[in-house]
């Protein structure tokens, strides 16, 4: 690598005036420009104040993990020439409705400083951000070069937000919202796209229910020869899909519209028509209201699929056990548990090269009657059934609600190379239901086989042994997830005292209080963040903590007036950037 | 459901986590709110005094951890398997003559608040900013719930809403 070969030179005994004559600042530049990973650069920023500068100079693109750890005059301070922004506002936790609206996180005094630091800014990528109409109003104004928006699990903004954008955005490639919250006042947003706009390469609009003007739509699609990513909304039906697929053969990433019964399609053969010109297909997803009976249509597009995307399509196993033969390349595979065991084995026996699977619950509130006798879902037997046929697997979300110890440590066996093991068994505190014992070993297999693990949620009824077990063995953990679990504060200590790279704890629920908070003094600093809550952390503990870390951003979120002393919220976070200074009235900053 | 009175296992103390479910392979799992419980650092015995009612349509708005467009995707799923529209009646408090409401046609309290501004020619709040305003023509949004309790709108996840919601009353500020 260009990077250690320098060091080598460098490290040779040289006086430091050759050393630095070896590379004027323009060649360290340049080379430094090849340096994309931000790890490796900030790494790179360390070394000596001569590669500081090289490198803020030469860096194009800043990733920001979390929008409260540094403000954007300090960005814009130290890299005169970012191109490309990435920002995560929220803290994960938001996703489940546990931080209040109105939290923060929002984008526009960042984009006030870009506008004027960065007018040549051309990406911008934000996850759990606060977007507003006006700020993207003033971003499709102020950027003239613009080119792609990712706006993933964001909110605050409306479909007018949208229409700014694609109204001012001369130059856009990538217009990406899945998953935000978007205040939906129709579907015009779409004819804003000028006529003459050609350059879109990259649009994602499945999470919205509106229907978008489809005639506009099929143009914009027929004049950017582009595009290779189209991911529409459910309101699309299965014939227009069928011509838009006519007019960009070339895509990569498809998303279907809904994928129910059609009338106005005239036969089922036309439709294969369409997949079937679909060559280059990598990724597959959308499948609304799947009728299975247009299922066979997608199979010539399948030869390809690397990843297929089936959480809101409620497929019955023998569908899928039909389907997953014509995909032979799959690598990534996210199905609801509809499919139950009997399709977990279909995967098993097909997909030899799986990396990922995710089996998200059909019915998580348990909604329906369940018959005595008649089991939902998927349990421990499809878990070890996948385990045994895709050894390759290294990514696992699996919500059950049912499981054992003899299982999980099976499917480590099966497949040690686990990077990221989530398991949700849905019932709070759910014991091995066979020999009713705690969850602990099945977690503490998997820390002790997967050697790789950076990232773990655990569930299911465990004691302080399972975080013994964690503290112990995953040295390489980076990201911890628990719920209901633990039975004491030596629980959290052991995992902020054994685990060297952890950078992000989120904890909901557990009996974890002042001192196993405390123990993590200087940890905090060496994180990204912590999140505890309705834990037994009180306010005054984290005063003391804020009080000791004094570089740390200590916040107890308190909505509920009547409890004095009962920290119901804790975000703790590095900051070089100091407290907030937008918290709302309910984040007390201590 | 019933609790078992003795500790599941002899090599588990009773008195360092609380044991919940002990029964096995029950088809209709549960939900139970545990947060008091582990606050109190109580153990769960099988004293009355300990006991929740162990109510099987309990849900937790937050829990499991699913994201929200999944989450909506799924409860929308449920009820278009049910039915295609939710028409709930809306009273506005002062009006004897209350109107009908197709809650599946919106999508967000942001869109029913909008919708019902629009149809009563008010200005109606919930929750969150209801508390802070007591001037006599802002209005409030209630509802019914399948308990047959009246609640304020807004507290709870919007697809969670609509299977509980059975009808709306729109009342005055001072009248709270």
């Amino acid at each position: 690598m260009t990077i250690k070969k320098k060091k080598e030179i460098i490290d040779d005994g040289k006086s430091p005036e050759n050393r630095l004559s070896l590379f004027p600042d323009e060649v360290l530049e340049r080379v430094l420009g090849f340096v994309k990973s931000h790890k490796d650069r900030s790494a790179v920023s360390l070394v000596c104040k001569d590669w500081y500068t090289a490198e803020r100079w030469s860096r194009t693109h800043v990733f920001i993990g979390n929008c409260y750890s540094v403000s954007p005059e300090i960005v814009a301070r130290r890299f005169p020439n970012i191109r490309s922004v990435t920002l995560k506002g929220k803290p994960r936790f938001s996703d489940f409705n546990l931080v209040p609206p109105d939290w923060g996180a929002d984008i526009h005094s960042w984009l006030v400083i870009f506008a004027s630091a960065f007018p040549f800014l051309e990406e911008l990528r934000l996850k759990r951000m606060t977007v507003t109409d006006e700020s993207l109003d003033f971003l499709a104004r102020s950027f003239t070069g613009f080119k792609a928006l990712s706006l993933v699990s964001c909110d605050g903004f409306s479909t007018n937000g949208l229409a700014s954008i694609a109204s001012y955005c001369r130059n856009l490639t990538e217009l990406d919202i899945q998953e935000s919250g978007v205040d939906e006042l129709g579907g015009s947003w779409l004819s804003c796209f000028p006529e003459n706009f050609m350059a879109l390469e990259a649009l994602n609009f499945a999470n919205l229910n509106s229907e978008v003007n489809f005639d506009a739509l099929e143009r914009l699609v027929a004049r950017c020869r582009s595009l290779k990513v189209l991911k529409v909304n459910k309101s699309i039906t299965l014939e227009q899909l069928r011509r838009l697929l006519m007019r960009a053969p070339q895509l990569v990433e498809l998303g279907t519209g809904s994928f129910s019964q059609d009338h106005s399609l005239r036969t089922d053969g036309e439709l294969e028509v369409a997949f079937n010109n679909c060559k280059s297909l990598h990724t597959l997803s959308g499948l609304w209201e799947v009728s299975s009976m247009y299922l066979p249509a997608l199979y010539p597009a399948c030869a390809n699929l690397v990843f297929l995307n089936l959480s809101y399509a409620a497929l019955q196993s023998t569908e899928l056990a039909k389907l997953l033969p014509n995909c032979p390349l799959l690598r990534r595979l996210w199905v609801l548990d509809t499919v139950e065991d009997k399709g977990l084995e279909a995967v098993a026996s097909n997909c030899h090269f799986l990396e990922e699977l995710r089996v998200f619950p059909a019915d998580p509130f348990d909604q329906e009657i369940i018959q005595e006798g008649v089991g939902t879902g998927v349990t421990e037997f499809g878990f070890v059934a996948v385990s045994e046929g895709c050894p390759n697997l290294q990514y696992v979300l699996y919500f059950c609600r049912q499981m054992t110890n003899a299982a999980v440590a099976t499917v480590v066996r099966n497949c040690p190379n686990f990077t990221h093991f989530r398991l949700c068994i849905m019932n709070m505190c759910e014991p091995d239901y066979l020999t009713n014992e705690p969850m602990d070993e099945a977690f503490g297999a998997v820390v002790k086989t997967c050697t790789r693990l950076r990232r773990l949620a655990v569930s299911g009824l465990l004691t302080d042994r399972a975080f013994e077990y964690i503290g112990t063995y995953a040295k390489n953990l980076e990201t911890l997830s628990v719920a209901f679990a633990g039975s004491s504060d030596r629980g959290m200590q052991c995992v902020l005292e054994g685990c060297p790279k952890l950078r992000k704890l989120e904890i909901r629920d557990c009996p974890f209080g002042n001192s196993a908070l405390l123990s993590g003094l200087e940890r905090y600093e060496t994180m990204r963040s912590l999140w505890m809550s309705a834990c037994k952390v009180t306010i005054d503990g984290c005063c003391l903590l804020a009080r000791k870390m004094p570089r740390l951003n200590v916040e107890v979120i308190k909505e509920d007036e009547n409890d004095e002393t009962h920290a119901e919220k804790v975000y703790v976070y590095r900051s070089v950037a100091g407290p907030r200074r937008d918290a709302p009235p309910f984040v007390l900053t201590l | 459901m019933e609790e078992q009175t003795s500790s599941p296992s002899s090599s588990i103390d009773s008195s360092s986590y609380p044991v919940l479910s002990t029964s096995s392979s029950r088809s209709r799992p549960i939900f139970r709110d545990l947060s008091t419980d582990l606050k109190l650092g109580l153990s769960i015995s099988s004293s009355p005094s300990t006991d929740t009612s162990f109510n099987s349509t309990e849900q937790v708005p937050d829990w499991p951890p699913i994201k929200p467009l999944l989450r909506s995707a799924l409860v929308e799923k449920r009820n278009e398997r049910h039915q295609d529209s939710l028409f709930v009646k809306v009273y506005m408090e002062g009006l004897p003559i209350g109107r009908k409401l197709d809650l599946f046609s919106l999508h967000s309290y942001d869109g029913l608040l909008k919708t019902l501004s629009r149809m009563f020619k008010a200005t109606i709040l919930c929750t969150d900013v209801a508390a802070q305003v007591s001037s006599s023509d802002i209005h409030f949004l209630t509802y019914e719930d399948k308990e047959g309790d009246w609640m304020m709108v807004g507290d709870v996840p919007w697809e969670m809403f609509l299977t509980t919601v059975k009808r709306l009353k729109i009342t005055r500020a001072d009248n709270l």
